[in-house]
């Protein structure tokens, strides 16, 4: 009986396809002095964004970090990069493409960030070319 | 696909980033070329000539004798000649002089002074480009950055009553500094500026500069 329920319920909670909320993937770079940490990397995101539209247009965003990886075959220099998928609105592409571009320290560790692309899906941006 | 040039880059000796990190690194993120305008004190020693890399030079003058002077001097020696603004007798100095290429932060670092309708028009009928630093943007917050944001807003509207050329540049020091074009355009759509504006204003604008096209011809077969 227990286990109707939950088929039940999880039917109900199952949003419909045409209430979901489309969405955007980014792919970015971020390139900087130092490894920077997830946390402290979507803190200054969030800080940035909060000070160019305000409480209402960060609501709006709808931004979620997807993936998350540091590069590690790299010859060059020490400057370290690191590329990870964002989440956000779909129409919101240009607002945060801009709050990216307004980062310029993370924790006193300069960085610059530039998105690569954008896609509908996960697998879209992530793909490699 | 365009070609995207940013023309205020400061690189070694004035910085500690050297020319070829920053090319590097600008190459990446889709530039054709960056001109590297240090500051007089420390301009790049030899001359790097390509297609790839100009160099430039960024006079920073106490008085308008000194700018005069220090024109002179550069003007035929380097790819281009920007003035470091800010000043009201400086802006108007530079943007009176068809030697000079670009106006750079014409409202001065933190947006503390401004243009007016009669600078723009000299700057117009001159030739000399007038640049919105990015960098200004990036680096400030809060009231700095509105009053910045509110000051290029300003300038855009007389820019595009005059039709000046205009340049987005972002004033890098350093290969955290740089920006990629299309980050370049959506900042610059903060205040105002309509997309196919920012482009033009990082493909077609620097590349005229370059060519000298806004120069009347006495000007150009000197160099």
């Amino acid at each position: 009986m227990t286990a109707d329920i939950g088929i039940i319920m999880s039917v109900l909670l199952y949003l419909l396809p045409s209430l979901r909320e489309r969405r955007r993937y980014l792919l970015f770079e971020l390139m900087g002095e130092r490894e920077i940490d997830k946390r402290e990397l979507m803190k200054e995101i969030w800080n940035s964004i909060y000070s160019l539209y305000g409480d209402v247009g960060a609501s709006e965003s709808k931004l979620w970090l997807i993936k998350y990886h540091r590069l590690e075959d790299r010859k060059e220099e020490e400057s370290t990069l690191i590329v990870g998928v964002l989440r956000c609105a779909h129409n919101k592409v240009e607002e945060v493409r801009a709050s990216l571009a307004c980062i310029h320290t993370v924790n006193d560790a300069r960085v610059g960030i530039r998105v690569i692309r954008t896609s509908g899906s996960i697998k879209g941006a992530s793909r490699r070319r | 696909m365009p070609e995207y040039f940013d023309l205020n880059v400061h690189a070694y000796p004035e910085t500690a980033a050297p020319v070829e990190e920053l090319l590097r690194v600008a190459k990446r993120y889709g530039y054709a070329g960056i001109a590297i305008t240090n500051h007089d004190e420390a301009v790049v020693p030899e001359p790097l000539e390509s297609n790839t890399v100009f160099t430039g030079v960024e006079i920073h003058a106490q008085s308008v004798v000194e700018l005069k002077r220090k024109i002179k001097r550069y003007w035929g020696n380097v790819a281009l000649v920007a003035v470091h603004g800010g000043d009201d007798k400086i802006n108007r100095a530079a943007v009176e002089n068809p030697k000079v290429d670009i106006l750079a932060h014409p409202c001065g670092e933190k947006g503390e002074s401004g243009l007016n309708h009669v600078l723009v028009r000299y700057a117009a009928d001159n030739g000399v480009a007038i640049d919105f630093n990015m960098n200004a943007l990036i680096r400030s917050r809060r009231g700095d950055r509105a009053r910045v944001i509110g000051k290029m807003r300003d300038n855009l509207k007389l820019v595009r009553k005059y039709n000046a050329p205009m340049i987005l540049t972002s004033h890098a020091h350093s290969i955290y500094d740089l920006r990629a074009p299309r980050e370049l355009i959506a900042l610059a759509t903060l205040f105002g500026m309509t997309k196919e504006e920012a482009t033009s204003a990082l493909c077609d604008t620097p590349q005229g500069i370059l060519e000298k096209r806004w120069k009347k011809e006495r000007d150009v077969e000197v160099l």
